[in-house]
């Protein structure tokens, strides 16, 4: 199948820009705060950088920017994600293909450089999830439920590696936000690529999201 | 406002343009992002070497550019590590025909950054790989899983790697020397005033005059413990006995580095150098080479580290050899040219 990666890099900034307020009121618990406004940020700039540029190219403007101007460390993280997924996406015939190894791809690289495992209360947490079901062979609507229940698993996980780590306790209850925004990307394709399979709406995981699943 | 000398918009940038101004014959400025790359570079280098880090631990690392030593250096603003853009830019600028090597102390946030580069010079077909410094004893037992923290020995991985890049080692070759370098290398410093909070511009925490603190990073944290102030040569001792203790075998002769950490005078240094090497004279140690002076301070922390490395077979070879940059000490001239007598 073909998808037009502009648009699945479009809406999930839509996204990112509805779910602003939950994922900073989510950072606020357990990091610095900064998480909803890095998210939403670089994906404006990736919209205003991709302006006419053809849908082949729009997960490797999104690598750049978010690699060389989000910061904090989920931003460039989440660059490393788009990176391996661009350049599977360039590499594969089939966009589910691409998706399958990129998303593979990418979270191993993430897990190079950020050391975290599954059950450390990270992105690892959405991302490996979504992985497991690219491989299982599950549509992208599956993959998005998985990457949004295992963003959701995190409110039960103490943290042990990211700011989370330092606060202990104190974030029990509550997912962890870059969990909930990596999973958000799988939201968004799989609105994309299968506009008419069933997944939650956005207001629905917000609000789960908020009340800790 | 800080209280340190530094203006209060873009500090990092105005003293690495000063740095450079102050060498343009060893170094080149790069502004946008910032780095700093070697003017000049044995044509046998095979491999770029390349560190960085957190500002505020001057002459490290940009003051270790130049022939003999790194090829790049990559400053972050004081205390936090460089953005990754920095480090992939200057690794492209440095890589040679067998890639890059990045050399980089313990913290989480330097391990990230550098990580994220490393992954986007690999996905551009560039080797890179990493020796992680991590000396500092006073970091070892805790129970978390961060690990000890890297400090004096930097610059100790720094010389030897760049002794032993001269001599045309490849990628693999270097940076599993360099990780024996960290492994053969201990470290532990005292504090007995704080830096400047680069933030709230005062004292970062508040000391008696009787009191130390014992086992600091250089990041200006606290240490683990405050212990009364004791005599110099009983505090010497016990530092020296704690870190030829904890290297992981103990050593017929050893590199050692007296450093300050940041506010310290020379005439302290020496007088800590002094019994140092008395210490180790009654333990039979040899001192094989030395270093003394401010290297890899804490910004303006008063305060010292004692750190020592194992070596191993030619390791003295490649701390002898010939380098040229901004701070560390010259002690022979340049291959090719003759001394002046």
């Amino acid at each position: 199948m073909t998808l037009d990666h502009r648009l699945v890099l479009s809406t999930y900034a839509q996204t990112a820009r509805t779910a602003h307020d939950t994922l900073t009121a989510l950072d606020q618990l357990s990091g610095d705060g900064d998480f909803g406004d890095n998210l939403r940020e670089g994906l404006d700039r990736v919209e205003t950088a991709l302006g006419e540029r053809p849908s082949d190219a729009a997960f490797a403007v999104a690598a750049s920017v978010f690699l060389d101007e989000v910061g904090g460390t989920s931003g460039p993280l989440i660059g490393l994600l788009f990176q391996e997924i661009a350049r599977a996406l360039a590499h594969s015939e089939d966009a589910r293909e691409g998706w399958r190894t990129g998303v593979a791809e990418g979270l191993a690289a993430i897990q190079r450089v950020g050391e975290a495992e599954p059950g450390d209360r990270t992105m690892v947490d959405a991302l490996a999830p979504a992985r497991d079901a690219l491989t299982a062979g599950e549509d992208f609507a599956g993959t998005a439920r998985a990457a949004l229940s295992g963003a959701q698993a995190t409110a039960g996980i103490r943290a042990r590696r990211g700011r989370a780590a330092y606060v202990g306790d104190r974030a029990l209850g509550a997912p962890d936000p870059g969990a909930v925004g990596v999973a958000l990307l799988f939201w968004s394709l799989a609105r994309v690529a299968e506009p008419d399979a069933a997944v939650d709406t956005l207001e629905e995981l917000l609000g789960r999201a908020r009340d800790g699943g | 406002m800080t209280r340190l000398f530094l203006p209060d918009t873009a500090p990092v940038e105005a003293a690495v343009r000063g740095l450079a101004l102050a060498h343009p014959d060893l170094l080149h400025l790069h502004q946008d992002p910032l780095y700093v790359t070697a003017r000049d570079r044995d044509p046998r280098r095979r491999v770029g070497l390349l560190s960085g880090g957190g500002s505020g631990h001057e002459p490290l690392h940009t003051g270790f550019v130049g022939r003999g030593m790194l090829d790049a250096s990559v400053p972050g603003r004081v205390f936090a590590s460089p953005h990754n853009r920095q480090v992939y830019e200057a690794s492209r600028a440095v890589a040679g025909e067998d890639g890059v090597l990045h050399i980089v102390k313990n913290y989480t946030g330097d391990r990230i950054n550098f990580g994220i580069a490393a992954e986007r010079l690999r996905a551009d077909g560039i080797r890179v790989r990493r020796v992680l410094v991590d000396d500092d004893l006073a970091t070892e037992d805790e129970t978390t899983a961060t690990g000890r923290r890297g400090t004096g020995a930097t610059v100790i991985v720094e010389k030897l790697l760049g002794g032993a890049g001269d001599t045309g080692l490849g990628l693999d070759e270097l940076a599993d020397l360099g990780t024996e370098i960290a492994a053969a290398s201990r470290s532990v410093a005292v504090a007995s005033r704080a830096h400047t909070s680069p933030a709230q511009g005062g004292r970062a925490f508040e000391l008696g005059d009787d009191e130390l603190e014992y086992g600091v990073g250089i990041h200006g944290e606290r240490a683990a413990r405050t212990v009364a102030r004791p005599p110099l040569e009983e505090l010497v001792d016990r530092m020296a006995r704690q870190v030829l203790d904890g290297l992981p075998r103990r050593p017929d002769d050893v590199l050692l580095l007296v450093g300050g950490l940041g506010a310290t005078t020379l005439l302290e240094l020496y007088a800590v150098h002094d019994r140092v090497r008395h210490f180790l004279d009654a333990q039979s140690v040899r001192v094989a080479g030395q270093l003394v002076g401010t290297f890899v301070p804490a910004l303006d922390m008063s305060g010292f580290s004692l750190t020592l490395t194992t070596p191993g077979e030619r390791w003295l070879d490649w701390w002898h050899a010939p380098a040229r940059t901004p701070a560390f000490p010259v002690t022979q001239p340049l291959a090719g040219t003759e001394p002046t007598r």
